[in-house]
C-alpha cells in the first residue's frame, strides 16, 4: 500500500505543481488543487492511474471563510485505494467546469449541487429542476439558508408539537402515581 | 338511492354502508416510505384480502387515499390532483406520525406538517413506522365510521373547498390546476 | 409511415413503479425513443435536517434513506464518524454489524423477488416471500424492537447485545429459508414467462457498465467481480468465507441469477457469524451526545448493500456538535437516472417497470 501511494503521489506531483497531498494511515490519499485544474487531474487519474470509478461529488459549504469546498471522491478497483481530490471555489460567484464527458453520472451529482449549493457548472447539459418544484428561495443547503425559520413561517404547525414538555406531571395528577425520587433530579 | 319515507332510507343507508365497507380499494400510490408496510399488510401473514382491502391501480377504481407518511409540496400537488380524480365515496387515510405533526420532518424546507389543512382525513394511524396490525387497525376503524355513516371527509372537503384551496395555495407556489367540480 | 411520437408520464402514481418516482417517456408505437427520469417527490432535506441535529440523533433520520434496507446507510454513517475520530469498535459488535447487514441483504432480496414477479403478473412468488421477509423482520424486532427502522448500529458499536435464545431463532429461520429458497426456483426461476421476459432484455453493456459507475447486482450481472465486501472488506468480512456470484449477459436474467446465488451466500455468512462471535463487549461508549464534537476534517465510508455500493461522506468542523456536512451516495443515484434512461431507450413500455425493479432502484435514496 506504502509504495502506491508514493507512486501515486510522485505522478500526480510531477504533472499538477499545485497538488498539495495528504496521506492517511487507512486506504486514502487527498490531493487539493486550483479549480482550473480539476478536469485535467481527474482525466489523468481515471485515464492513466487506473481510478475508473467515481464514488461521489460532494461540496461542503465554509460559511466563514466565504467559501465551498468541492470534494471528488474516486476509487480504484486496482488498487483498492480512494482518492479525494479537492479544491475551493469563491462562495459568491462559484464556478465549476463540467465534468460529465469523463463519468457520465457526475451529470446527477451536478444538478444535485447546483440546485442545492447553486454551483454553475460550465456546460452542463440537464433540466433544470432536479429535486425541488417551483423553488424560489436561495439555494437551500446553503449554511445561511434557516429551513427551521422558513418551515415556520411556511408551514402550519399544530399546537403541541413545541411543547416538548415533561408530561410526567399530567400523568401523575391523572393516575395519582409517585413520581420517584431518581426522576426528580432529570426534570426539565 | 334516495327514498322519501325516512325509514326506508335507514335501510337502504345501512346496506349501502355495509357493501362500502366489505370491498375497500387502496389506491396503489406510495406517497411516502410508509409504502414499505403495505405489501406485508395485504400478502399472506396479515392478508387484509380477507377484509376486503386490496390495491386498486387507478384513482378511478379506488376508494381509499393513504398518505403514507410525509408529503412533499411536490407530492401534494400531484396527490390533491389524484384526489380529486377518486370518484365518491372516497376517503383518506393519514398513516404515520409525519401526517399528524411533522413528525421528524417537523423543520424540513420541504414537507407540510399537518395533513388535514390540506386534504380531508377520516382516520390516522400514528408510529412511525406503524405496523401492519396498526395498519389493520386503522382501517378497522374506518370501517366502524363508514357502517355509522361517519366517514363523510369528501362532503367536508366540498363543502369547504374554498378554505383547503387557500391552505394548498399558500404552499404550492405555480398552481396550475383543474377546477374541483364533480 | 413513421409513426408520431407520443409523451407518456409513467408515475408518480403507477402500480408498476418503485415507490414515488416519474419517468417521462417518449414512444413511436409500442417503443421507448427517450426517456427522462423525474425525481424529487420525496425530498425531506434530510442532509439539511442532519445539521440542526447533533451527531447521535442523526439516527433517527439515517434508517430512513432507502426503506427496504435501511443498514448499510446506517452502518456507512458510523463508519465515517469512526474514522474521522478514530473510535475503536469491539470485536463482538464488528459480528453483530455483519450479522444485521446480511440479514437486511436477505429482507431486501426476498422483497426484490415479490417485486420483480408483481411486475411480471406473477404475483404468487409477492404472496410467499413478502410473507417469508416478515420472519427476517421478526429477528429485527427481537434484536433492535423495530421491524422497519432500526437505528440499530451506531458509532463504536451497536445498541444492543443479542436478546436471549436470539442465536437458536437465527438459525431456525435461516433453516426455514434456505428449504423455502428452492420453492422458489419452482415458481418463479423455471417460471417460461419469466424466462422469456427476462433473458436478453435490459442489456448493461460490459464496457459501459465501469465508466457510468454501475455498482451491485447490475455490475455483476455483467461478469464484473466487484464487490466492496471484498474489495475493501470493513468490519470482518476479510474472516468470513462467501463467494461473489456472477453472471453473463449484464440482462435481467443475470441480475436475478446474480440476487438468487448472493441470498444463499448471505444464509452462508450469517451461520458463520453464529458460529464465530466472541464474546465481549458490544459497545464503545460514546462522550455526552450532547456536547460531543469530532475532530476537524472529513471521512467517506461506503458499505456493499444489497442494490450495490452505499457510501457516507461527513465532514466536521472541529468546534460544533452537528456536522458540517453530511452526504450520501446511493447506488440508486446512478442506477435510477442516468442508467435508467439509457437502458430504456429501445425498450416497451411492458418492461419498463421490470427494467426499473431488476436496477434495484430506490427513490427514496435518491431524492432524501
Amino acid at each position: 500500500m506504502k509504495e502506491i501511494k508514493t507512486k501515486i503521489i510522485e505522478r500526480i506531483k510531477s504533472h499538477f505543481q499545485d497538488a498539495v497531498e495528504r496521506d492517511y494511515d487507512y486506504n486514502r490519499l487527498d490531493f487539493s488543487v486550483k479549480k482550473e485544474t480539476i478536469p485535467s487531474i481527474l482525466f489523468y487519474l481515471k485515464d492513466e492511474m487506473n481510478f475508473k470509478h467515481l464514488s461521489h461529488i460532494t461540496c461542503v459549504d465554509w460559511l466563514e471563510e466565504k467559501e465551498f469546498e468541492v470534494v471528488f471522491i474516486l476509487w480504484s478497483y486496482t488498487d483498492r485505494l480512494q482518492v479525494y481530490v479537492r479544491t475551493r471555489i469563491d462562495r459568491d460567484h462559484p464556478v465549476l467546469d463540467n465534468i460529465d464527458m469523463i463519468w457520465r453520472q457526475a451529470n446527477t451529482y451536478e444538478r444535485e449541487l447546483k440546485e442545492m449549493y447553486g454551483i454553475n457548472f460550465t456546460g452542463l447539459e440537464a433540466p433544470e429542476e432536479f429535486l425541488l418544484e417551483d423553488w424560489e428561495g436561495p439555494p437551500p443547503m446553503r449554511r445561511d439558508f434557516d429551513t427551521r425559520e422558513y418551515a415556520a413561517r411556511t408551514y402550519y404547525t399544530r399546537p403541541g408539537r413545541e411543547d416538548a414538555q415533561d408530561v410526567r406531571e399530567t400523568i401523575i395528577k391523572r393516575t395519582g402515581e409517585e413520581l420517584p425520587d431518581f426522576a426528580k433530579k432529570y426534570k426539565r | 338511492m334516495v327514498f322519501n319515507d325516512k325509514n326506508s332510507q335507514k335501510i337502504v343507508d345501512i346496506i349501502e354502508n355495509y357493501a362500502r365497507k366489505s370491498s375497500l380499494w387502496i389506491l396503489a400510490y406510495g406517497t411516502g416510505c410508509g409504502a414499505i408496510e403495505l405489501p406485508p399488510t395485504v400478502t399472506s401473514r396479515y392478508d387484509s384480502e380477507r377484509l376486503g382491502i386490496h390495491f386498486g391501480a387507478t384513482p378511478r377504481q379506488a376508494d381509499v387515499l393513504l398518505i403514507t407518511g410525509y408529503l412533499t409540496t411536490k407530492t401534494l400537488k400531484r396527490v390533491i390532483r389524484v384526489y380529486e380524480q377518486m370518484q365518491d365515496p372516497k376517503y383518506v387515510i393519514g398513516f404515520g406520525s409525519c401526517t399528524i405533526n411533522g413528525g421528524m420532518y417537523w423543520d424540513s424546507y420541504n414537507t407540510i406538517n399537518a395533513l388535514d389543512r390540506y386534504l380531508p382525513v377520516d382516520v390516522y394511524i400514528n408510529g412511525c413506522m406503524p405496523r401492519p396490525e396498526a395498519v389493520l387497525a386503522g382501517f378497522a376503524k374506518l370501517q366502524k365510521l363508514i357502517q355509522a355513516g361517519k366517514a363523510d371527509g369528501a362532503n367536508k372537503y366540498k363543502e369547504n373547498l374554498d378554505w383547503y384551496r387557500t391552505n394548498q395555495k399558500k404552499v404550492i407556489p405555480n398552481w396550475r390546476m383543474p377546477e374541483y367540480n364533480w | 409511415m413513421r409513426e408520431k411520437a407520443t409523451t407518456l408520464y409513467f408515475g408518480p402514481q403507477h402500480p408498476g413503479i418503485t415507490g414515488n418516482m416519474m419517468v417521462r417517456l417518449k414512444v413511436e408505437g409500442d417503443t421507448i425513443v427517450k426517456a427522462t427520469a423525474e425525481v424529487g417527490y420525496l425530498h425531506r432535506a434530510f442532509e439539511k435536517l442532519m445539521e440542526e441535529r447533533n451527531w447521535l440523533q442523526s439516527f433517527t433520520l439515517l434508517c430512513r434513506f432507502c426503506v427496504p434496507e435501511p443498514d448499510p446507510v446506517e452502518e456507512s454513517y458510523a463508519r465515517a464518524v469512526e474514522m474521522l475520530e478514530g473510535r475503536e469498535v469491539p470485536e463482538r459488535a464488528k459480528y453483530i454489524r455483519v450479522m444485521v447487514l446480511e440479514l437486511a441483504r436477505i429482507g431486501a432480496f426476498l422483497f426484490w423477488y415479490g417485486a420483480q414477479a408483481s411486475s411480471l403478473g406473477l404475483h404468487t412468488v409477492g404472496q410467499w416471500s413478502i410473507g417469508d421477509r416478515n420472519y427476517v423482520l421478526d429477528l429485527f424486532e427481537a434484536l433492535t424492537g423495530a421491524r422497519i427502522y432500526h437505528m440499530y448500529i451506531w458509532p463504536g458499536g451497536v445498541r444492543r447485545d443479542f436478546p436471549e435464545g436470539f442465536e437458536e431463532q437465527v438459525i431456525k429461520t435461516m433453516d426455514y429459508l434456505e428449504k423455502r429458497l428452492n420453492d422458489y426456483d419452482d415458481l418463479l426461476f423455471e417460471s417460461a414467462i419469466f424466462q422469456k421476459r427476462a433473458k436478453g432484455i435490459g442489456i448493461i453493456n460490459k464496457e459501459k457498465a465501469i465508466e457510468w459507475g454501475v455498482v451491485g447486482p447490475p455490475l455483476r450481472g455483467c461478469g464484473i467481480r466487484h464487490d466492496m465486501r471484498i474489495d475493501d472488506p470493513y468490519e470482518v468480512y476479510d474472516k468470513l468465507d462467501f463467494i461473489v456470484p456472477t453472471g453473463e449477459n449484464g440482462d435481467i436474467w443475470s441480475r436475478a441469477q446474480v440476487r438468487r446465488q448472493e441470498i444463499r451466500q448471505s444464509i452462508r455468512i450469517v451461520r458463520q457469524v453464529i458460529d464465530k462471535i466472541p464474546k465481549g463487549e458490544y459497545y464503545n461508549k460514546i462522550p455526552n451526545p450532547q456536547k460531543w464534537t469530532l475532530p476537524k476534517g472529513d471521512a467517506y465510508a461506503h458499505t456493499e448493500a444489497a442494490r450495490g455500493e452505499v457510501g457516507f461522506f461527513v465532514a466536521s468542523d472541529g468546534v460544533s456538535t452537528h456536522p458540517r456536512r453530511a452526504h450520501e451516495r446511493g447506488a440508486a443515484y446512478v442506477h435510477a437516472i442516468t442508467l435508467l434512461e439509457d437502458l430504456l431507450v429501445g425498450a416497451n413500455i411492458a418492461d419498463v417497470s421490470e427494467i426499473m425493479f431488476s436496477l434495484g432502484t430506490c427513490p427514496p435514496e435518491v431524492e432524501r
